[in-house]
């Protein structure tokens, strides 16, 4: 596969959709939150675990080389199935035809962005039939199953599009935010205020100096 | 006589069904449904109120930002906690981003194809059509050459006969009525808006941490750190950036979109006639101006029965009639039992039956204020201003009466805009003003900050016994108020009250409709299969359903069905 602007910060996006509040509709979230924590990868890559956010999908796909979007997907296929689909099959397909949840955003974003002249070059769907998407924190056991395969599989297809990334040895903890604790367990609060300020300003930091970075190269 | 049933609603944020009855060409009964189930809010109770709004800025993967906020402003207000003046400005900042954004949207991306026919594009003569543009703005992106670049464009759209996401509109509709120049000027916008969903997006992602779930929030104040001799925090640099990205954001507003509203309107007058609806206008104060929110950039009120003169103020968030008087209904949605409950006591327990008309028939519960039905918004928002002569609201909404009065060869008055088309100008107008208040809001945090104080930042105590709030907001699509009750740091219950439920409410236990029920009554329907008009003034509410995202269905059914009864 050619490299294009390879240095460009930012040029692929690995994104979840989903409700992590709706069972396996969190399947987008939890898989990029774990590649997240389990490979290294350069500043070529964000990830972003973008909820569900209809239209407002369109500023994340604007100008990209490659866009991963994993999601739960409608299929025959039993629970914990993963599927792959190209950008073809998307535009495609008639707008009736959901073929995720969230596919009427993704639908639509990617045909405006392509008359406005600032389509992705290439997006990939990694979907996963999900077994209940009921009201809840927690994914499925059959969808969990899928899970390791699923984030092996963005490194996979990122190292195709000459974006290396590696496993890492040590690895994070993942921020699974969403399945805190209730009472009775520890809470979770009084770190997220102690430690906020701190974090903050790194994140601020390094969010500011990649859109610095990105504004001088463009 | 005919039903029409449009399930689902297309081009809106989430799920919604529309059923009517037509008759002699006008609608004589609605309904509408929401299909999803909307108790989100049961995932909190039990949870420590600290972090409340992390899990609310997930109801709905759109509107998360106003969720957070509310949420966060409902524990203060249960505290009685004060906020430093930083801690507003920046929170306003954000609002006001996330409103543009939403509102840009909203008018191009969600709405425009129900008055702009794509495919009379190609007919248009782009030298004529700047030439037209250039006697109403000086938006600068309307040039001939621009114009004849967009045309190309949906020339090989219509050319490939493969109008993808646009061969689901109503195209060649008699509704349809804008010259082929108009149409191409629209259009070109509707792209253009694009740009400007991002730079708006920057602003909320530079003060939030992160977008679209934002990351600065805190119950007593935001996490970012103040420090101007800090590379890493909040400092007269990163000030500069903010202020120049919202200064690009302005012209978009002001002469494009504004001055498209303006042309809409003028050139669709009759929707002015339709739509009407529920005549009770609700909207809340925001954009606090002092620590204690005891001033407002936007002023709140209460309007009864369309009469502007009626307006009772509301002058802050502690508004005793509003928590009073507030109830939800579940008559007519599937929830378990009839009869309202204040949110404080109320209780979100399912129990579906299918779409029954006499019975129950959507997963909204019915909002009402002091027993009446209540419409929230933009409108709400002009009119409360408008009445209460708040001097930016006269401002635009003059600017924008003058243009549409001079379209329309006539004199349009303000109550004109008690209406489908008045909805959409009114969101045109609180843009103009919001992106007014954008760099006012800017300025009052870089003087704040110049005057010495970093404060963001008050740490909240949680008393041992239960305490009870509400958080308010002005929300991109009306009065949004989350209500909580916590006990030792802990919520015991969590409802909160948006702003698609007033709007979208189904009848309460008297058998009123509610205001998007309403409004379509007498609604003009030319043919049954294409009801562009029902959509029309549907979509000048700008639903969003999204509360809770659910799987679809994957067969692809018609969205219009139509039965002869």
């Amino acid at each position: 596969m050619t490299q294009r602007h390879s240095a460009a910060l930012g040029r692929i996006c690995v994104i979840g959709l989903g409700n992590v509040l709706l069972g396996d509709d969190g399947f987008g979230p939890l898989v990029v939150e774990r590649f997240r924590c389990e490979y290294n990868y350069d500043a070529t890559v964000e990830v972003l675990d973008l909820g569900s956010p209809g239209l407002d999908l369109a500023p994340y796909l604007h100008g990209k080389d490659l866009v991963l979007i994993a999601d739960a997907v409608h299929s025959n296929d039993t629970p914990g199935t993963l599927c792959f689909y190209s950008q073809t099959a998307l535009l495609d397909r008639k707008a009736l035809l959901h073929l995720t949840a969230h596919d009427p955003g993704v639908g639509q974003c990617l045909a405006q962005l392509k008359l406005a002249g600032h389509a992705p070059s290439e997006v990939f769907i990694l979907g996963v039939v999900p077994e209940s998407v009921a009201l809840g924190s927690g994914i499925s056991a059959s969808v969990s199953a899928a899970v390791p395969a699923a984030v092996q599989s963005i490194a996979t297809l990122l190292c195709d599009y000459g974006a290396p990334c590696k496993r890492r040895i040590v690895q994070e903890k993942p921020n699974l935010w969403w399945r805190s604790s209730l009472p009775g367990e520890t809470c979770r609060a009084d770190f997220m205020i102690k430690q906020g300020i701190d974090h903050k300003i790194a994140q601020d930091q390094r969010q500011f100096l990649f859109w610095i970075a990105r504004e001088m190269q463009g | 006589m005919a039903r029409v049933s449009i399930d689902p609603v297309t081009r809106i944020e989430g799920h919604l069904r529309i059923d009517v009855e037509v008759d002699a060409g006008a609608v004589q009964k609605a309904w509408a449904c929401c299909t999803m189930w909307r108790g989100i809010e049961t995932i909190l109770k039990g949870r420590d109120a600290r972090e409340g709004w992390v899990f609310a800025q997930r109801f709905c993967g759109v509107c998360t930002t106003v969720h957070a906020m509310a949420s966060v402003r409902a524990v203060e207000d249960a505290l009685q906690l004060e906020i430093p003046a930083n801690a507003q400005y920046i929170r306003n900042l954000i609002l006001i981003a996330h409103a543009l954004h939403d509102h840009i949207v909203h008018f191009y991306h969600l709405s425009a194809l129900d008055w702009v026919d794509v495919t009379a594009i190609p007919m248009a003569d782009p030298a004529r059509a700047a030439s037209i543009a250039d006697g109403i703005s000086a938006w600068p992106g309307n040039s001939h050459h621009e114009l004849e670049a967009v045309q190309n464009k949906v020339k090989g759209l219509v050319a490939s006969g493969q109008l993808g996401i646009f061969s689901h509109g109503y195209w060649g509709h008699p509704a349809m009525r804008l010259s082929p120049e108009m149409n191409l000027l629209l259009f070109a916008h509707y792209l253009q808006a694009l740009d400007f969903q991002r730079k708006s997006n920057q602003v909320v992602g530079i003060l939030g941490g992160k977008t679209p779930h934002i990351q600065n929030l805190a119950v007593g104040g935001v996490m970012n750190a103040i420090n101007l001799n800090s590379l890493a925090t909040m400092n007269m640099d990163r000030l500069e950036m903010l202020k120049s990205l919202l200064q690009d954001l302005i012209p978009f507003v002001q002469q494009a979109y504004f001055v498209d509203a303006c042309l809409l309107a003028g050139s669709y007058p009759e929707w002015f006639d339709y739509g009407r609806g529920v005549a009770n206008y609700l909207a809340v104060p925001d954009l606090p101006l002092d620590a204690r929110a005891t001033q407002f950039d936007l002023p709140g009120g209460i309007i009864m029965n369309g009469d502007l003169r009626s307006i009772r103020p509301v002058v802050d968030w502690h508004d005793q009639a509003i928590r009073g008087a507030v109830a939800e209904d579940v008559t007519h949605a599937w929830y378990q039992g009839k009869g309202a409950l204040k949110p404080w006591q109320g209780k979100t327990d399912p129990d579906y039956t299918d779409f029954q008309d006499e019975g129950k028939y959507s997963w909204v519960k019915a909002p009402r204020y002091d027993g009446k039905p209540m419409q929230v918004g933009p409108l709400s928002n002009i009119l409360v201003g408008y009445a209460s002569a708040h001097p930016l609201t006269r401002k635009w909404t003059d600017a924008a009466l003058d243009r549409i009065s001079s379209l329309h060869g006539s004199r349009v008055a303000v109550d004109r805009l008690q209406s489908t088309m008045g909805r959409y100008v009114a969101r045109a107008i609180r843009s103009a003003m919001l992106s007014d208040m954008a760099i006012k809001h800017c300025q009052l945090l870089t003087d704040n900050i110049l005057r010495g104080n970093a404060a963001t930042y008050n740490p909240p105590e949680f008393p041992q016994h239960e305490v009870a709030g509400v958080g308010m907001h002005e929300a991109p699509r009306g009065t949004l108020s989350h209500w909580v009750v916590i006990d030792k740091g802990v919520f015991s219950n969590y409802q909160a009250v948006v702003p698609t439920t007033w709007n979208a409410s189904p009848r309460d236990e008297k058998g009123i409709p509610g205001p998007y029920e309403t409004s379509l009554l007498g609604n003009p329907v030319a043919d049954p299969s294409k009801p562009l008009e029902v959509l029309r003034t549907v979509h000048s509410y700008d639903p969003c359903m999204a509360c809770a995202c659910h799987t679809l269905d994957a067969t692809g059914r018609e969205i219009a069905q139509v039965k002869v009864l």
